[in-house]
């Protein structure tokens, strides 16, 4: 299970974000170079979907296997501001695409995530904010050559593993972490955009000018 | 990771398997100098089937019918899966049956287990274990894997290998047992692999071994 929230951000405003992050976070910057492959069933099987996400970031590139559930629903879950899904994930060895293809799978899409995260604990809930540029390939697996499907624009997600016992504290703990973000970005559940902040430029600037002091907050 | 080999014991043709060839595999072992009993092993394997969007109509035939998947003894928080009609072999966390679970076009429809006593002797690990349908536990074979501590290369490992295989063969015809062990032989390149040894190797074995072992079960029931 995971909860998760996303947003979007300029891609000009993207260095300021990550002054903020490193002040926020105090853990290290991880650089993102993640290669999804989203595969589906082909029509003679059960329908079903996985994701494939080779790690390019590493010298030796490595596989996940990583199944996404539908999200959960119902009062609860709809006064929730971050999404809960259940999620199954595994890592594999470098036959995995492979293999997927052969028990009857086909490629229906893939990109290129890239960009940098950190991984730290809030309110004692491991949470990952990435902040990516999602790009795709002009012919099939050539990562090399992929370009930004939105130029000018970076994905900001924030996830965090949960279990049923803890899904409300793991969302309260992005939620009041989403406030940090506020004048740069606003986060919401996948699928619910909020659009780009009015306040990002004003505040992108001053965290630029200040050099990572948290004074716009 | 030492090399194994995995051998099956194939009756003589006529005869049916009993758990006795389990009792004298085991009183072989024991009868060697310097042996110790080192407790017991058990790995499992799942055969998989496809399932079809139209459950009304049998598994189209271009769905693979030879997946298996196999937890290791000595791997427990890894998954294999084998399928030899594609030369694939897929190395994945356990937690990979989850999201199989998940994605429903695959279904477990019949589980064998191995499972037996372990013994070492000098450099040598031997697991001699029944090979058990699950869940009747239906015995369909005996099974003997043997591990060469000191090499994980296979071609380095090939003659002291075999040395010990045909230790092994007079001891046990000595015994006048009803047939003999047989050594899984595999061509581990068509699999892509190397020399140096994995658990792909061995996923591969008991993907072979296993196919010999029903056959061999079928013709002599």
């Amino acid at each position: 299970m995971e909860c998760v929230v996303q947003g979007i951000i300029e891609t000009l405003h993207v260095e300021a974000l990550e002054i903020l992050l490193v002040g926020l976070c105090g853990a290290p910057k991880q650089r993102v170079r993640v290669h999804e492959l989203c595969l589906k069933s082909g029509p003679n099987l059960v329908s079903s979907e996985v994701r494939l996400l080779c790690d390019l970031a590493k010298t030796t590139p490595s596989w996940t296997i990583r199944h996404v559930g539908g999200a959960m629903r119902g009062a609860g879950a709809d006064q929730l501001s971050v999404l809960v899904r259940p999620i199954a994930e595994s890592k594999a060895s470098s036959t995995a695409l492979r293999f997927f293809y052969g028990i009857g799978y086909k490629l229906d899409h893939e990109v290129l995530k890239t960009g940098f995260a950190f991984q730290f604990q809030n309110r004692g809930a491991n949470l990952t904010v990435s902040v990516t540029s999602t790009n795709r390939m002009p012919r099939l697996h050539a990562t090399d050559d992929a370009v930004p499907i939105t130029p000018g624009i970076h994905l900001v997600e924030i996830t965090a593993p949960a279990a049923p016992e803890n899904y409300t504290e793991v969302a309260s703990a992005i939620a009041s972490f989403c406030e940090y973000l506020s004048p740069l970005l606003h986060l919401s559940k996948p699928g619910i955009s909020t659009g780009i902040v009015p306040t990002a430029a004003e505040a992108a600037a001053s965290l630029m000018s200040s050099g990572g002091g948290i004074k716009i907050l | 990771m030492p090399v194994k080999w995995l051998m099956h014991f194939q009756p003589n043709q006529g005869t049916t398997l009993t758990s006795q060839v389990m009792a004298e595999a085991c009183a072989v072992a024991e009868s060697f100098p310097g042996v110790s009993r080192d407790g017991r092993w058990r790995s499992s394997m799942t055969f998989y089937r496809a399932v079809p969007r139209d459950q009304s109509l049998p598994a189209p035939s271009d769905l693979p019918r030879d997946l298996i998947g196999i937890s290791l003894h000595d791997l427990p928080n890894e998954y294999l899966f084998v399928m030899r009609s594609q030369r694939l072999i897929l190395r994945a966390h356990s937690s990979v049956q989850t999201v199989m679970d998940k994605l429903q076009s695959y279904k477990g429809r019949f589980f064998i287990n191995f499972e037996g006593l372990q013994y070492k002797w000098g450099d040598f690990k031997l697991r001699i274990g029944k090979c058990l349908y699950n869940p009747n536990e239906a015995l369909r074979g005996i099974v003997m894997e043997v591990e060469y501590l000191p090499l994980s290369s296979i071609d380095k490992s090939q003659r002291v290998m075999e040395e010990f295989y045909e230790i092994w063969r007079e001891a046990v015809a000595s015994k006048l047992l009803a047939g003999q062990f047989i050594n899984t032989e595999v061509n581990f390149v068509e699999y892509g692999l190397g020399d140096s040894y994995t658990p792909q190797h061995t996923a591969v074995l008991y993907g072979m071994c296993v196919v010999q072992v029903i056959a061999s079960s079928n013709k002599n029931q």
